[in-house]
């Protein structure tokens, strides 16, 4: 199953994502065309230092460091708050309004069923 | 959500290897399930970033494919200059190793040449062979010695040649 994380042979020790899935993303961008074999890996490699940094700086910035849990509201903060993580704005603000929007319907509830009583 | 529709868009890293990343990098920490789906879409995001970035400047360049180099000035164009080095280690690796691929192939190809060629010594070889059994034993079996052909063979016996049965 070419999609599965390769342990290759030729190489990619120090490369865990699979190149050939990258490369699928790469190509599905707009304009794209033709990627040199070296740009492949050296993609993969930064996708990976990303995802490192991203975790670590969401953990260590975050709220969560006390419960020693990486919650979604982390990732939320960290993106805010640096901002070479800014391109990454356009995918989280709707699940934020989503979990705001199901806490506030929770507090609606609770309101209404104390008002009940 | 997933997908199953097959749209380029939902392309995605396989959520195990994020998960296998995300433990090696935060060790004893547990993550919470929409946090692990955010960073598997961010992963995306990143490489479309990425690749956009890569490839105008490409663009830009008058080279038609992307080159490593233009993925390392995209990174520095975009923020990461503090992946470069550690990328380009990765891309020097695999250098070293493409390269060692290359000897040993071409090792073998150079083996693949005098194939031939050994197929026509140990023609020679046995046509020699012959001559030789005319001679007496210990000098016959010394003679056969100096030729090694390239599938050992036993000695051959005191009847006559050995038939080539190839």
């Amino acid at each position: 199953n070419a999609n599965k994380i390769k342990r290759t042979p030729d190489a990619k020790k120090s490369i865990s994502l699979p190149v050939s899935r990258v490369r699928l993303i790469m190509k599905s961008s707009p304009d794209v065309s033709s990627i040199n074999q070296d740009a492949l890996f050296l993609t993969t490699k930064a996708t990976e230092l990303f995802v490192q940094h991203l975790a670590l700086s969401s953990f260590n910035n975050g709220s969560g460091k006390d419960s020693n849990t990486l919650e979604y509201s982390d990732l939320a903060k960290t993106t805010e708050e640096n901002e070479t993580f800014h391109f990454l704005t356009d995918i989280l603000p709707k699940k934020i309004l989503a979990r705001d929007y199901l806490k506030t319907l929770e507090q609606m509830q609770e309101e209404e069923e104390e008002a009940d009583l | 959500m997933a997908s199953s529709s097959g749209n380029d868009d939902d392309l995605t890293i396989p959520r195990a290897a994020i998960n296998k990343m995300i433990k090696e990098t935060l060790p004893n920490v547990r993550v919470a399930n929409d946090a692990r789906e955010l960073v598997v879409n961010c992963c995306t995001e990143f490489i479309h970033l990425i690749s956009s970035e890569a490839n105008e400047i490409c663009n830009k360049s008058d080279k038609k494919t992307i080159s490593p180099e233009h993925v390392i000035n995209a990174l520095e164009s975009l923020g990461f200059a503090s992946y470069i080095t550690e990328v380009k280690d990765v891309l020097q690796e695999c250098k070293t190793v493409a390269l060692k691929r290359r000897k040993a192939s071409s090792r073998l190809e150079n083996l693949g040449i005098p194939e031939e060629e050994l197929l026509r010594q140990q023609q020679e070889l046995f046509a020699k062979r012959t001559a030789v059994t005319s001679l007496k034993a210990p000098v016959r079996l010394a003679a056969a010695s100096l030729f090694t052909p390239r599938n050992p063979r036993p000695a051959p016996n005191e009847q006559g040649n050995h038939v080539n049965d190839s």
